[in-house]
């Protein structure tokens, strides 16, 4: 009975004994743990000093890795890790790391500085006039250490053509990001497109608008001792701008059953070509999808 | 075939050729797995994308390109070398990308992207394909190691905004920009 008792007895000291060391063991992880505890910088942004608070007493390695940098240093806990203004120009995420015999880390994020600077894409470089959604533009907002801005920022576009009243249209980024698109204007000429930043920062870009495609084909032509000169008329777009110079015109000569083709370019808005045939031929002419008139030579036009 | 008869007509014992037999077959299967999980996991939404529609060739070859490109990032950051980054990172991304591994090399800091799976959604596609911002929700182990002792590891899942733009033959990043939330 008395050796049962005895057993119970150094079992429960043992016990007791093993809950001791477990909650001593708790407690020093506890107090190691807190010992290296980390304050991440509320809102930080980047380009701006910050600190991360330590707490617990002796001397730690620090180590900090981003999205640009890793450094390490040494540091004294307790103390606040002041980061200098060069070490978080980058935004995105952090990760600042205090190591002792083991290590604590706390991961912060640094958000974009106010937006300075302004990438504009627009397309296309020439725009045939008078054209449907023919001019787009992507205005993409960043900081001055050339961080992607994503908070909201008003950026106002503005499209002037010679001879036309400027369009202005403002637009909202959304993550970054602000675009528009828009027709061509009626008259050939350079259109010119500007993004700005709250009238601080602008970004301009020219379009140059061209002639769209002939609108009406006349020829005229007459037989000389060469052969058959024939010409168009001024060629103009259905807006009336003179087509640019290079604008191919097909002419077509029907001899019976026999058909020769000339391309020609035009020169100062006419197109010019010399046919060789002989009888009575008709001739035609044709550019992009317009079709002139029908020329009769050696007998009635 | 021959090289099966040969291990078959080998004069080690029935037993211990099965133990080696096993323990190649093991080791392979690990390193398959383990060349398998590296790799990382990309796929595409381009639902939401707008103004205008991300052509099919166009996502395979973005997804194809931004796999490859955070394949080299983590080879990149795991071997401190700037030379996988060439190609597939330009403008911002390359210089910070570039800045990362030089002040790694100087710290004596590695870093470890490993189990990598990235959600992309496609967010913005301009009207003449000339710019992608993505949205990135990735998901991997990051390990950070000073000198090879291990400092840092979690899973992390971070969100991303990624623009890329196309090149000569691929799509390029250009912008990689971590934030808390999209």
């Amino acid at each position: 009975m008395s050796s049962s008792i005895n057993t119970v007895c150094r079992n429960r000291r043992l016990r007791c004994c093993a809950y001791g060391i477990a909650l001593a063991c708790c407690l020093s992880a506890a107090v190691l743990a807190q010992d290296l505890s980390l304050r991440a910088p509320s809102g930080a942004v980047a380009g701006s000093a910050a600190s991360i608070g330590t707490s617990g007493s002796g001397s730690a390695t620090f180590y900090m890795i981003g999205p640009s940098l890793s450094l390490k240093r040494d540091v004294e806990l307790g103390q606040d890790i002041t980061l200098s203004s060069q070490e978080l120009q980058t935004a995105g995420r952090y990760i600042a790391i205090v190591c002792t015999n083991n290590c604590s880390s706390v991961g912060f994020f640094v958000a974009p500085a106010k937006p300075v600077n302004l990438t504009f894409l627009v397309h296309p470089s020439r725009a045939p006039v008078a054209q449907n959604d023919a001019v787009s533009g992507v205005a993409l907002t960043f900081d001055e250490y050339h961080n992607l801005v994503i908070a909201p920022t008003a950026i106002q576009f503005q499209l002037a053509a010679k001879g036309s009243s400027p369009a202005s249209h403002g637009a909202q980024t959304h993550d970054g990001i602000a675009w528009f698109r828009t027709s061509s204007g009626k008259s050939a000429g350079p259109l010119q497109v500007s993004a700005s930043l709250s009238n601080e920062v602008t970004a301009r870009r020219v379009v140059q608008q061209v002639a769209s495609e002939p609108c009406n084909l006349r020829i005229k032509g007459e037989r000389t001792s060469k052969g058959i000169v024939v010409e168009t008329d001024p060629l103009r777009d259905c807006s009336g701008n003179p087509v640019p110079d290079g604008t191919v015109v097909t002419f077509t000569a029907k001899n019976g059953n026999l058909t020769s083709s000339v391309d020609s370019p035009v020169k100062q808005d006419v197109a010019r070509a010399t046919m060789l045939a002989t009888g009575p031929v008709i001739i035609s002419a044709a550019s992009g999808v317009a079709m002139g008139n029908e020329l009769r030579l050696g007998g009635k036009e | 075939m021959r090289l099966i008869n040969l291990w078959r007509n080998s004069a080690m014992p029935r037993r211990l050729r099965l133990t080696v037999g096993a323990t190649l077959i093991a080791f392979l299967s690990t390193h398959c797995a383990l060349a398998a999980d590296s790799s990382p996991q990309v796929t595409l939404n381009v639902a939401k994308a707008s103004p205008r529609n991300v052509e099919a060739l166009t996502q395979r070859s973005i997804v194809r390109d931004y796999k490859f490109a955070w394949a080299n990032l983590d080879l990149a950051l795991e071997s401190n070398s700037a030379g996988p980054l060439n190609g597939l990172f330009a403008g911002n991304a390359n210089a910070e990308l570039n800045e990362a591994v030089g002040s790694q090399r100087k710290s004596g800091i590695t870093s470890r992207y490993l189990n990598q799976t990235h959600k992309l959604e496609a967010a913005f596609y301009a009207p003449e394909g000339d710019v992608i911002e993505l949205h990135d929700t990735a998901e991997y182990d990051l390990e950070i190691l000073d000198g090879g002792k291990a400092i840092h590891t979690e899973h992390a899942i971070i969100h991303y905004i990624v623009l890329m733009t196309p090149g000569a033959d691929r799509w390029v990043v250009r912008q990689l920009q971590a934030v808390p939330q999209f």
